[in-house]
């Protein structure tokens, strides 16, 4: 092949090509829309098998919660399941919300303001899960102690053993949380932009 | 007319371009597809910041191949894209062996060429002055014009090897 057949092989494509008008309006929109979705797709998938998981362990609580044979365990029974159903359960719908903005046929000053609302309450709920998640510590643990090894821990005195073992849970969450909550700001600021130059 | 409407026929007039720019960057159809989907958003996304001091077919090309780029940097295909394959993603409708058969050398060809490369060679192929290629790429002229002789010689090379 020499370099004129590269030309007019190109120049054939080119001429085909031009009578293949095939993309409709529809399609534009669509692929512009998708791409604003898929911006959201992957934090969804992780939110969604962290639920599946929290739903899993709270089933495993309800299932076992005739263990917990103090008042004081029922209340970090009760604590835990709210912790496991409820944050979760959040977290998805307002993540539902932001997805299925419609940014082509809403207004650009009503989705920039819908968005921006809705991001708000998802780095809130991200905060609040945070500051649970910590606290949750105190009552998950003694829940999931009494129903796996039937052991009371608020009558049980901690091996040092145990209290670095909690140490170290407890600076692990401080990194995993720092990096999860940096990872909401970006996507979210990088989608607020998306809106931003929309118009 | 609405900026939809308007952004939605510069796309159907020019598709061909698109389509064109996203074939030489990529190797499989579904990256094609991939990377057209990308390239239609980005230009969505900054068709308010085309001010008319250049046509408007240099700015689409100026885009397509800087997105291709990123593109072919990341090379991850993203699992939900929009069909389009069977509506567009075709190079030809014609049952021309000859045609296709050139169409693949042509193809195997590019392949051997680096990224600048090839946009070069795209953009002569689609019949750009080296001052408009210039003016596509940010490279001068004068480079352009180096540029292409050498890429020339390469595909030359590849050309009698084969």
């Amino acid at each position: 092949m020499e370099l004129e057949e590269l030309q007019s092989a190109w120049t054939q494509l080119s001429d085909e090509l031009n009578h293949q008008k095939k993309l409709t309006n529809k399609i534009i929109l669509d692929m512009t829309k998708q791409k604003y979705q898929n911006k959201f797709t992957t934090i969804t998938k992780y939110e969604t098998l962290g639920a599946i998981v929290c739903f899993a362990i709270a089933f495993f609580v309800i299932l076992n919660f005739g263990k917990l044979d103090t008042w004081y365990l029922q209340v970090c029974g009760i604590l835990t399941l709210l912790f496991l159903i409820v944050l979760p359960v959040m977290v998805l719908t307002t993540l539902k919300t932001i997805k299925n903005i419609d940014i082509l046929n809403g207004s650009y000053k009503d989705n920039l303001k819908f968005y921006l609302k809705t991001k708000n309450k998802l780095l809130k709920l991200q905060q609040v899960g945070i500051a649970i998640g910590f606290v949750g510590l105190f009552f998950i643990v003694p829940v999931t102690s009494k129903i796996i090894s039937n052991k009371n821990v608020f009558l049980t005195s901690l091996k040092t053993e145990q209290y670095v073992i909690f140490a170290i849970t407890m600076i692990a969450m401080v990194f995993f949380c720092k990096w999860a909550y940096n990872g909401y700001l970006k996507v979210t600021r990088s989608a607020q932009e998306l809106l931003q130059d929309l118009e | 007319m609405q900026k939809e409407e308007v952004f939605t026929e510069l796309i159907q007039e020019h598709q061909a371009l698109l389509y064109k720019v996203t074939s030489i960057y990529t190797e499989n159809k579904e990256d094609q597809e991939d990377l057209f989907q990308e390239v239609v958003y980005q230009l969505w996304k900054y068709f308010d910041s085309f001010r008319n001091d250049s046509k408007i077919t240099t700015w689409m090309y100026r885009v397509a191949m800087n997105t291709s780029i990123t593109f072919i940097k990341k090379k991850k295909r993203r699992p939900d894209s929009v069909p389009i394959a069977d509506v567009f993603l075709k190079q030809s409708d014609t049952n021309d062996d000859a045609y296709d058969e050139r169409l693949k050398l042509l193809y195997q060809h590019l392949k051997y060429l680096n990224t600048l490369e090839k946009g070069l060679i795209f953009l002569l192929l689609e019949g750009k002055s080296y001052n408009e290629i210039a003016d596509i790429t940010g490279l001068s002229a004068s480079n352009v014009g180096t540029k292409i002789s050498r890429i020339k010689k390469k595909l030359k090379t590849n050309m009698t090897k084969q």
